[in-house]
């Protein structure tokens, strides 16, 4: 086995809220092999995001250590923490908010390309952001529209290929196609699929929803209250779930079948 | 509490406290040409029932939801149908209809506490004693330490806690219809739950109506009453929830076999291509190039939203009587 590509030993954030102090990651620790997909699952505030802002060194507050490709991430120094963030990018949970509203996607994409040197003209650039833009499954015809006049799954796939375009090797994904329609989640799963198996793309996958993590996670980590309370290969633990919290989230899970025969035998949906 | 009946019949027009008619939503282009973003749109909200609205990104779902309460982005313009209130008047968002976003960044500012935003939101009368009212609120929403929250910045609260917030402030100025797009599309499944159970309660026990708009088939399935599921622009089926289980339309049917598996089971299957751009909506059916069942007659002619069963009514060529399929 060759060395991990991630190593998170204890790591803690801490926010500072009001008078006092809120613990939101109270010492997680885990490993990430190189072209795994380590899967995030817990309730909302359980610390899921703040986890990974806190990888990326986008947090102040963070003890613990965090060691990417064997380096310290967090002692990183400039022309080393530049080459770090990009081969370590996050695609974020609020699509709109990460886009530059008055940048055409296109030039956005381009713009991209150019300042990390990944394409030489300017020619270049746009052929290469329209062909990212298919390959998120967006026709070319994108490429010339502002983001306030994409619909919400639209502006992620931009997002998405954003992150992908630099060729980051470490993503990691908060909630990247909850707001997906499954139509296209099927697609951009099956997208994110194959960039890890033939790019070794590792992935950090945070999500809520258990079948997409059964589908694509190889180890799944369940947080609570900002501490790791199951973890395990992901096939296990969404079979046999044994914290009581990871048989909540399972059973907490939308499903058409379940909720229609639970509706049509009993007498109401929830009591 | 009054379980939701999966049979129960439509009580007609009593309960509907808003209809929307023929509904069409243009798009206008700088050279002044009208393009169709939603057409023929024909929705029925009722008190103390929650109909569905699903469909992929881009079908036209959030226009719809904004047409209803006048709140169509620059450029469009409800220029089709009509919205008739049950009471006559026409109401636009405010006391009459609220809505509940996908995304709290849209209605939560940044810069002010979650109090004073929700004390904004409150009818005049109820502004002596707001800080009770607004306490109540954030209580019925779920959170225990309602005081925190008040004081709170956006900013301070998880995705969850906000889409509750938000939630609250909906809430607050007492809408007779909610408009809930994609509410609980960020959070995490058992957040998701209370809030779809919370959903469901308020229906019931303020006669809400709810217009839930999910593109997450499961989360439709647990809630909604009626179900509308839109292809760019259009209805293509409609019908009690339980059409789920054996939709006709092949788009619906598409949709449902894209539902990745709990036991993991079976290959992640999307439907080919994607949905069209304005303006790039093909003739015909528009669902047809990517329908497995296409022929001739789908190419050329749109079908017609044609009534299949009982409540149930399917616009496509192979669905039905005087169907292939
Ligand atoms: N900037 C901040 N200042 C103060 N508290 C914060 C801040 N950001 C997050 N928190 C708190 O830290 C905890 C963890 O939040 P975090 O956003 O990491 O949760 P999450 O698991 O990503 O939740 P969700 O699923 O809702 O996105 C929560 O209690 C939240 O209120
Ligand atoms: N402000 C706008 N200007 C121009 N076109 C727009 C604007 N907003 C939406 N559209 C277009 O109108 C169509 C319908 O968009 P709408 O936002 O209603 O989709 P939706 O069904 O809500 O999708 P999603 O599930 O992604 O939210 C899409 O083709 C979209 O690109
Ligand atoms: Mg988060
Ligand atoms: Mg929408």
């Amino acid at each position: 086995m060759s060395a991990p590509l991630l190593q998170v030993e204890d790591l803690r954030v801490t926010y500072r809220a009001g008078r006092g102090t809120v613990a939101a990651v109270k010492g997680v620790s885990f490993e990430l092999a190189r072209g795994r997909c380590l899967g995030v699952v817990g309730e909302s505030g359980s610390g899921k995001s703040s986890l990974a802002r806190a990888i990326l060194r986008l947090e102040d507050g963070v003890a613990g250590r965090v060691r990417f490709d064997g380096q310290d991430v967090r002692a990183l120094k400039r022309p080393d923490l530049l080459a770090f963030r990009r081969r370590a990018q996050m695609v974020f949970q609020d699509p709109i908010g990460s886009l530059n509203p008055r940048l055409k996607v296109g030039s956005a994409l381009a713009e991209v390309l150019r300042v990390h040197r990944l394409a030489k003209t300017r020619g270049a650039a746009a052929a290469q952001a329209a062909s990212w833009l298919e390959t998120v499954g967006l026709d070319a015809d994108y490429a010339g529209r502002f983001p306030h006049e994409l619909s919400g799954g639209q502006r992620q796939r931009v997002n998405l290929a954003r992150a992908l375009c630099v060729g980051a090797e470490f993503l990691i994904a908060d909630e990247p196609v909850s707001a997906l329609d499954v139509s296209v989640q099927a697609q951009i799963l099956n997208l994110l699929k194959s960039l890890q198996e033939r790019r070794g793309i590792t992935w950090m996958l945070i999500g809520h929803d258990l079948a997409v993590m059964r589908h694509m996670a190889d180890e799944v980590i369940v947080m609570k209250a900002g501490a790791v309370v199951e973890r395990g290969a992901a096939a296990d633990v969404l079979a046999r779930p044994v914290h009581a919290y990871t048989k909540e989230l399972l059973a907490a899970a939308p499903n058409v079948g379940r909720a229609l025969d639970r509706r049509g035998s009993g007498p109401a949906v929830w009591d | 509490m009054k379980p939701t009946d999966l049979n129960g019949r439509v009580n007609g027009e009593a309960d509907a406290v808003l209809t929307a008619a023929g509904l069409g939503v243009g798009f206008f282009a700088e050279d002044g040409r009208r393009l169709e973003v939603v057409g023929d749109v024909d929705l029925v909200l009722r008190a103390g029932r929650t109909t569905a609205l699903v469909g992929e990104s881009g079908c036209g779902k959030s226009i719809t939801a904004a047409a209803l309460g006048g709140l169509l982005p620059r450029g469009m313009a409800l220029d089709r149908g009509e919205i008739r209130w049950a009471d006559g008047a026409a109401r636009g968002p405010g006391r009459g209809l609220t809505y509940v976003f996908q995304d709290p960044g849209e209605c939560l500012d940044p810069v002010f506490t979650i109090g004073n935003q929700i004390r904004e939101t409150l009818p005049p009368e109820e502004r002596g004693r707001a800080r009770e009212r607004m306490e109540e609120l954030l209580r019925t929403v779920g959170f225990e330490e309602p005081a925190r929250v008040l004081a709170s910045y956006p900013h301070q609260l998880s995705g969850g806690m906000q889409q509750r917030a938000m939630l609250a402030m909906a809430l607050a100025g007492r809408p007779r219809v909610l408009v809930a797009d994609e509410p609980t599309t960020a959070l995490d499944v058992t957040v998701q739950a209370k809030i779809l159970r919370l959903l469901a309660d308020l229906q019931r026990a303020e006669r809400l109506a709810v217009l839930l708009i999910a593109h997450n088939l499961g989360v439709v399935a647990e809630i909604a009453d009626e179900v509308h599921v839109m292809y760019a622009g259009r209805i293509v089926e409609s019908g009690p929830v339980d059409m789920l289980r054996q939709p006709r339309h092949p788009y619906v049917q598409g949709l449902l076999k894209a539902l990745p598996r709990l036991d993991g089971s079976g290959r992640l299957e999307g439907i080919e291509g994607s949905v069209p751009p304005l303006g790039r909506r093909p003739a015909g059916c528009r669902f047809h190039p990517r329908c497995p069942l296409a022929r001739e007659v789908c190419r050329e002619k749109a079908p017609e939203m044609r009534a299949c069963g009982e409540e149930r009514a399917v616009a496509c060529w192979a669905c039905g009587e005087g169907g292939w399929a």
